[in-house]
């Protein structure tokens, strides 16, 4: 059970990064295009997400 | 899949359009060959599994042992070591997927067959929505939607604030990213996977048919190459088959669990 | 050949946390391997470490498609 769970661990890990990037990146770039038409949006979006997911990566996976 | 690269117009790459069959008969559109295979490995399954069972015996013949190793494998390895307890419900499904899956896998290297249906990707997707279903369904029937849903979304130990950033990242994971990369990883798997048979082989042919004598002599690497990424890709199937159903397991596991 | 660059970039980009990655899970496993009690303290380390590696492939990987 514990190995097989690593394997999970690992691809969840994966998961909630590309979720995170996704979702706030994606958000970023919409607020950048439709509403307000700069240019810097979606790196905000792209740190935020990438920062909430090693945030949850850490709570889930990190302390002990 | 048989075109000779006889013409002296260069060497055609294989490329996506190799996957894009045409339909078996002019008249039915949609029975192409990864759904005839897809059909056939269905029949297959069904079969072997009914005649091994069928004569059960105490001493069993070798069918019969053959067709329990697989369930035994399924029941003890995958559902009874990730699942716990409650693993008798689940061990229809994720044997029927690991042995439908298995089967379409090899497909890809049994010789005239040679095509593994789940490199289109909609028979992961079909596959991974079957799996997303039963995993949520199995946690709301156990924890209650409320319940479910909060756990899913709501990290405990975390300050009030940060939700705002790490909800959607949560919800995003479980109901997107999760059958996504499912499926997704089976596709990719598969569909390298031919496209490197197919330029070893097309290519040799090509190497073969090809006036130049040292390419002629070249060609027999190419072959070599192939048939050794051959039973690399057997390796990769059976694992490709594996990961997926420990992947349904454990995500059950999770719904099942009552808190990560 | 038609393609984008972008991809070029994103495999060449792609070799660092590939090295990191195999490099944070051989200590790992070399660790785990001398003292296997001490797995669940090497667990978390080892995750976050391969975390913040395949963060910088991930980059690559949505800023190849965005750019």
């Amino acid at each position: 059970m514990a190995r097989k769970a690593e394997a999970d661990a690992l691809w969840s890990i994966v998961g909630y990064m590309l979720s995170g990037l996704i979702f706030w990146g994606g958000a970023g770039y919409l607020a950048d295009k439709y509403i307000f038409h700069t240019e810097y949006l979606t790196l905000v979006g792209f740190l935020l997400g990438m920062g909430g997911a090693l945030y949850l990566v850490w709570l889930r996976f990190g302390r002990e | 899949m048989i075109n000779l690269q006889l013409s002296g117009d260069g060497f055609v790459p294989p490329s996506t359009n190799d996957f894009n069959l045409p339909p078996i008969f002019e008249s039915i559109e949609w029975l192409t060959k990864p759904v005839l295979l897809v059909f056939l490995s269905v029949i297959l399954v069904s079969l072997f599994f009914v005649v091994s069972a069928r004569k059960a015996a105490v001493v069993p013949s070798k069918l019969q042992f053959a067709g329990e190793t697989v369930y035994a494998f399924v029941r003890n390895d995958l559902a009874r070591d990730v699942i716990g307890p409650e693993f008798m419900r689940f061990v229809p499904y994720l044997f029927t997927l690991f042995t439908f899956v298995l089967t379409n896998n090899i497909f890809g290297i049994v010789p005239f067959l040679q095509f593994p249906a789940m490199s289109h990707v909609a028979f992961p997707y079909v596959l991974a929505a079957f799996s997303f279903f039963v995993f949520h369904y199995v946690g709301i029937r156990k924890q209650g939607l409320l319940k479910y849903l909060k756990e899913i979304a709501f990290m405990p130990g975390v300050p009030k604030p940060v939700y705002i950033l790490l909800t959607p990242i949560e919800i995003a994971t479980f109901f997107l990213v999760r059958p996504l990369t499912l499926s997704l990883r089976l596709f990719a798997n598969m569909f390298a996977g031919h496209l490197l048979l197919l330029v070893f082989i097309l290519g040799g042919e090509y190497m073969l048919s090809d006036p130049n004598l040292l390419m002629k002599i070249l060609s027999p690497f190419a072959f070599t190459f192939g048939i050794a990424l051959t039973f690399f890709e057997f390796m990769v199937q059976c694992l490709q088959a594996y990961i997926f159903t420990l992947l349904t397991a454990l995500y059950i596991a999770g719904a099942l669990a009552d808190e990560h | 050949m038609e393609g984008t660059l972008n991809l070029v970039g994103f495999g060449l980009s792609a070799i660092g946390p590939a090295i990191a990655t195999g490099m944070i899970f051989a200590a790992y496993i070399n660790g785990v391997a001398r003292q296997p009690e001490a797995r669940s303290i090497l667990q978390p380390i080892a995750f976050l470490g391969f975390a913040l590696a395949e963060a910088l492939a991930l980059f690559g990987l949505v800023l190849a498609f965005v750019l």
